[in-house]
């Protein structure tokens, strides 16, 4: 097979990435995955597919566009929504709605929607199209320390693209970080090893029977692979969503804190992410279904968690 | 970790004073200037300025508020502004006619009714008398061809109007030598000439050193008649300490000026108050202060190292010293102030950067101003940081951490680029090393260069989108107000958009059109400064301006070591769009016709909106790392700046290419008909090197690549970019860091300046809706910092939207 042909789907890719390893980097957001994160701030990194979505500030309104969208759409799916108002200048905005039971993502209405209020999320790259979209922002990677994150979804459900795409950034000497839910085959794992300097590695729940009955998936295979690279040599910065009525309580906080420290020196930190509520209006890109909200922990809960983490050894941030 | 140390009480007391003073005008100078004007009617040349500026030395008042250790004013009451009627004026009679001046939305000023009514009575002695005036008379005669192009804003009336002085002093000499060695010089000057004979030409250096003498005395009686005003206070102060220090500031007063500078104290009151004494015969908008630091760092460090002062009283002179400069303002028109709101008199001050011998010239004072500007939360004075590859960790810490507390201050200045800018225009390598920045982001060669670099004020700017407007619409602009008739051509008749064949034809009628207009803009700034050489002339400045005691002659008469011209223009993103979009839109895809495209245009986009949506939504534009839109890009930076880096001046000088709007890009928008690049009439301009407002979308990184590519070494006046980032992109130990290397990374590839907004739109925001919750949030508007709540409705509105892009 030509590798170089290898397509890819990405819902993203992000320069001037600050929050996802060392330096600055550019990341490469695949799409899919497994899990099922209630919390999740990219839901739309979930489906495999790709999906129609709707971004409210962007739409012109249908004065202006003469509803476009709503003629091109051969379902009848899309029909008046909500008024915006401008903040800025105060006019007001007749936008659309999406009615997602009759919409099967064609993307017609996107096709002819040019300011991408409507927009199909979710495209394919091969392998040379990506590796030189990255290699682009080189020069930043080397005065920062930084280099590439794969991120997702998951990219361990896209082994062979990962990857090809890893191993070519390697070739070319970039510094490269798979930020990865650990949840794969170790053989896919394994396979990425070599190519990976940085695993951002995320540890949700300690306990097997929640993390499936919350995410949809047990944690055993997470577990197992976190082991396994800590003891093929692998560099791991564990990074834990902290989720209120979830994992925050004290006794998972200790138990995740006692699996990091059983990884040895492998784990170069630990990450502790506070939930925030930034993703809910994302999921109304995608979907009109409710989303659950929580309130994000205080800064002193934060603290007060990596204290208790600290306590292990371990080098704790937040953030 | 950076750290600012807490402000002392006094200098508390004078910020919050500062804050909350309303300037108000002053007319003490303007009664000595129309007086003496209207007194010696047949006086002109230097000797007529010589004597104006001698005139104000002995008779302005002499003002020491409250507390204040470094001292000098040029009214008689706190945070005043004094007027310049000799430039131009008649702007000023119809604001004052109409009422405006207290009341209008950017920058009121109050008056005394006594004042108003003096103003009222002389004022239109300034109609035929000022600069403006006389300019009027020498402008070429062709221009009369050109009325309503509005590339170029020189026209048949009311030339510049708001000129700017954008010239640097040498600040060591006048430290170091003193005015009483310089006066002694040019008197030998005049005396030896007088024996031998003053024959041929030599009667005009005879003639300047003559005026360098009268103002060099004129100083330091200025500087002694303070020293008597310590002198005075000290009599009656009743607080012992209060009373040494002003005793000691008699001391400084008296010794300085005419003397060397002894110490760190007499040092920083001689280079404000020469600064002040510039700004007082000058323009004194965006007259600059040059490399502080290193004027001042050798003195602070033997006056530490003797044990005569200690750190923290050093830093709150500087303090005192900044809040000085901070006060100082100039009364505007009211268009000319949209373009620079904020009460701001743009006294750049540079800090950093390397020696002549290029090793750091990092010192102690460096991180002092920065300590200054960020502890006091100033837009003003601005300030430079000039970078290089040695520039300390410790110092790019310092400055990140001063830019996050006081929005974009300070700029950031790359030698590497900077340095063989101005050795293209001449500038030696030591020179060049030397520089300073004055103005916004104008580079010259600190003490040693009269570079003229904002030209006349509004006039220096040239609005590039509308040579596009005239190459495709046969010569005539398409905009014009409300009720005016129909245009005419005022440009060469380059064809229509719907009769070109090809993308070359488009880019052929366009590099007319910019030939044309850098042609007449360099003209007409030659015919300005015809009349500056005669009428304007600066001996206060030539005094230490190196070149000028050597050669004998001022500034305006090319007496300075190096000479140039500086040019600014606006739109380069709006044009590159354009064309892209002609090519793309109606060459490359054929989504549209020429004479479609051109219909929807001419139209306002009126009918057209479907067209208008694909261009601003599918057409690739600059600022997104896209090839083709940045070859554009290269094309429009390098077209302007070889027209106008070929022009040359009276001075024998070159002009030189820049790129900075200050906020013009708005004003000169509102008087722009709608663009190929998708935008209606009216609608801003991009804002300097960066693209066009909303139309970056893949984050600053991507903007980056495509702002590198052309080159900026061609833009020896300067450009500017102003880069926003949301301060949750920059959080966490090493958010500082990261930004750092983008910057040097930016610097590496070739950038020559940058700024940098840290905050988010959600703050502007609840800003614009109660602004008396963010009386201290500072913005980098442009060139130039602001106070966000003084800024007007629309650039608010520009800076909005901008900032949204970095989310």
């Amino acid at each position: 097979m030509d590798e170089s042909k290898l397509t890819g789907r990405l819902y993203d890719i992000q320069g001037f990435s600050v929050q996802d390893g060392p330096g600055v980097r550019t990341t490469a957001f695949l799409k899919g995955c497994p899990l099922r994160c209630p919390w999740c701030h990219s839901p739309e990194s979930q489906e495999f597919y790709p999906q129609l979505s709707w971004i409210g500030l962007r739409c012109q309104g249908v004065e202006l566009c003469k509803s476009r969208c709503m003629k091109a759409c051969p379902k009848g799916a899309i029909e008046l929504g909500s008024i915006r108002e401008d903040p800025v200048k105060g006019d007001k905005v007749q936008m659309v709605h999406v009615k997602r039971d009759l919409c099967d993502n064609c993307g017609k209405c996107a096709d002819v929607c040019y300011p991408a209020a409507l927009y199909m999320c979710g495209k394919d790259y091969t392998v040379d199209e990506l590796v030189r979209r990255l290699l682009q922002d080189k020069a930043f990677y080397e005065t920062s320390g930084g280099g590439v994150t794969i991120s997702g979804g998951e990219a361990l459900s896209q082994p062979e693209f990962t990857l090809e795409v890893l191993k070519r950034l390697k070739a070319e000497g970039i510094h490269t970080a798979l930020d990865t839910t650990g949840y794969a085959s170790w053989q896919t794992v394994e396979k990425v090893l070599p190519y990976v300097d940085l695993f951002l590695y995320d540890l949700k729940h300690m306990d097997s029977e929640k993390h499936k009955a919350v995410i949809g998936v047990p944690n055993e295979p997470i577990l197992d692979n976190a082991k396994k690279l800590a003891a093929a040599g692998a560099k791991l910065q564990v990074r834990i969503p902290v989720i209120p009525m979830f994992n925050n309580d004290e006794a998972n906080i200790r138990k995740t804190a006692e699996f990091c420290k059983s990884l040895g020196d492998a784990v170069v930190s630990v990450q502790l992410l506070p939930y925030h509520n930034l993703g809910v209006m994302k999921y109304l890109r995608i979907s009109d279904k409710p989303v659950a909200e929580a309130t994000p922990p205080t800064d002193a809960f934060m603290e007060k968690l990596k204290g208790i983490m600290s306590e292990y050894g371990l080098h704790v941030t937040i953030h | 970790m950076y750290q600012l140390k807490p402000i002392p009480a006094r200098v508390a007391a004078i910020r919050e004073k500062y804050r909350t003073t309303k300037p108000k005008i002053d007319i003490n100078r303007y009664r000595l200037v129309t007086e003496f004007y209207m007194d010696n009617p047949g006086l002109t040349g230097i000797l007529k300025r010589a004597k104006t500026l001698r005139l104000l030395f002995e008779k302005m008042p002499v003002l020491i508020n409250e507390d204040e250790v470094i001292v000098g004013w040029q009214g008689a009451s706190y945070r005043c502004c004094a007027l310049y009627p000799e430039t131009s004026f008649n702007w000023f009679m119809q604001e004052l006619r109409s009422g405006n001046i207290p009341n209008r939305s950017v920058d009121p000023y109050d008056i005394d009714p006594e004042d108003e009514k003096y103003l009222l009575e002389t004022g239109d002695y300034w109609d035929k008398n000022s600069m403006s005036a006389m300019t009027d008379e020498y402008m070429p005669e062709g221009l009369k061809d050109l009325v309503g192009n509005m590339v170029i804003f020189f026209g048949l009336k009311n030339n510049c109007q708001s000129p700017v002085g954008h010239f640097c002093g040498n600040f060591w000499t006048a430290t170091r030598k003193g005015f009483g060695a310089i006066a002694r010089e040019a008197r030998e000057h005049m005396k030896e000439l007088e024996e031998k004979g003053i024959f041929g030409d030599s009667i005009y250096a005879y003639n300047f050193y003559r005026a360098v003498a009268i103002v060099s005395e004129g100083i330091i009686i200025w500087s002694k008649r303070y020293a008597a005003e310590a002198a005075r206070l000290a009599e009656l102060e009743s607080r012992p300490e209060r009373k040494k220090e002003l005793l000691e500031m008699a001391d400084t007063l008296n010794w300085i000026m005419e003397n060397p500078c002894r110490n760190f104290h007499d040092a920083l009151q001689c280079i404000y108050l020469y600064q002040l004494a510039l700004c007082m015969d000058g323009q004194q908008h965006g007259t600059s202060y040059g490399r502080v630091d290193q004027y001042l760092g050798e003195y602070l460090d033997r006056d530490l190292a003797e044990g005569v002062i200690t750190e923290e009283y050093a830093q709150e002179l500087m303090d005192l010293f900044y809040l000085k400069v901070a006060e100082c303002n100039k009364v505007w028109s009211e268009g000319a102030t949209k373009s620079a709101p904020g009460y701001t008199s743009g006294q750049l001050m540079t800090m950093g950067g390397i020696h002549k011998d290029g090793t750091d010239a990092t010192n102690r004072v460096t991180y002092m101003m920065l300590q200054s500007a960020g502890r006091l939360v100033l837009h003003d004075p601005p300030q430079a940081l000039r970078i290089h590859k040695g520039t300390p960790a410790e110092l790019w810490e310092a400055a990140i951490a001063t830019t996050r507390i006081a929005g974009g201050v300070p700029s950031f200045e790359n030698d590497d680029v900077i340095i063989p800018a101005l050795m293209k225009r001449g500038v030696s390598l030591e020179d060049a090393r030397n520089y300073c920045v004055v103005g916004c982001v104008e580079p010259l060669a600190c003490g040693c260069e009269w570079a003229q670099p904002g030209g006349t004020g509004t006039e220096s700017y040239m609005n590039l989108l509308n040579c596009l407007l005239l190459a495709i619409n046969d010569g005539k602009n398409p905009f014009r107000f409300p009720g005016a008739p129909e245009p005419q051509r005022s440009a060469p008749a380059t064809g229509y958009l719907y009769e070109m064949k090809s993308m070359e034809e488009v880019l052929a009628a366009y590099k007319t059109q910019v030939d044309f207009f850098c042609k007449w803009q360099c003209s007409c700034i030659n015919a300005w400064e015809s009349m500056s050489a005669f009428h304007m002339n600066l001996p206060m400045l030539s005094a230490t301006m190196e070149g000028c005691m050597e050669s004998g002659r001022d500034v305006q008469c090319g007496g300075a070591k190096y000479n140039s011209t500086g040019n600014s223009c606006i739109a380069l993103g709006n044009v590159a769009d354009a064309l892209n979009v002609i090519d793309y839109v109606c060459f490359r895809e054929k989504l549209a016709t020429t004479r479609e495209l051109y219909d929807a245009v001419m139209n306002n986009w009126e009918g057209s909106e479907e067209l208008r949506q694909i261009i601003n939504g599918r057409v690739p534009r600059f600022g997104n790392a896209d090839p083709e839109a940045d070859k554009y890009m290269n094309f429009t930076a390098s077209t302007y700046a070889n027209a106008i880096n070929r022009a040359t001046g009276p001075r024998g000088n070159r002009f030189s290419a820049g790129c900075y709007p200050v906020t013009a890009n708005v004003l000169f928008g509102a008087m722009t008909w709608a663009s190929p690049d998708g935008r209606k009439t009216g609608e801003p301009l991009s804002d300097g090197i960066s693209p066009v407002q909303g139309m970056d979308k893949n984050g600053p990184i991507s903007t980056i690549h495509s702002i590198l590519s052309f080159d900026q070494t061609e833009y020896p006046n300067g450009t500017l970019c102003n880069m926003k980032f949301h301060p949750t992109a920059l959080r966490g130990e090493d958010g500082t860091m990261k930004l750092k290397s983008v910057m040097q990374t930016f610097f590496n590839g070739g950038g020559m300046e940058l700024q940098l907004n840290i905050i988010s739109s959600d703050t502007l925001r609840d800003a614009q809706t109660h602004p008396e919750n963010y009386k201290d949030l500072v913005v980098r508007v442009a060139g130039f910092s602001a106070y966000f709540v003084e800024v007007f409705k629309a650039s608010q509105d520009d800076l909005i939207r901008r900032t949204e892009m970095g989310l």
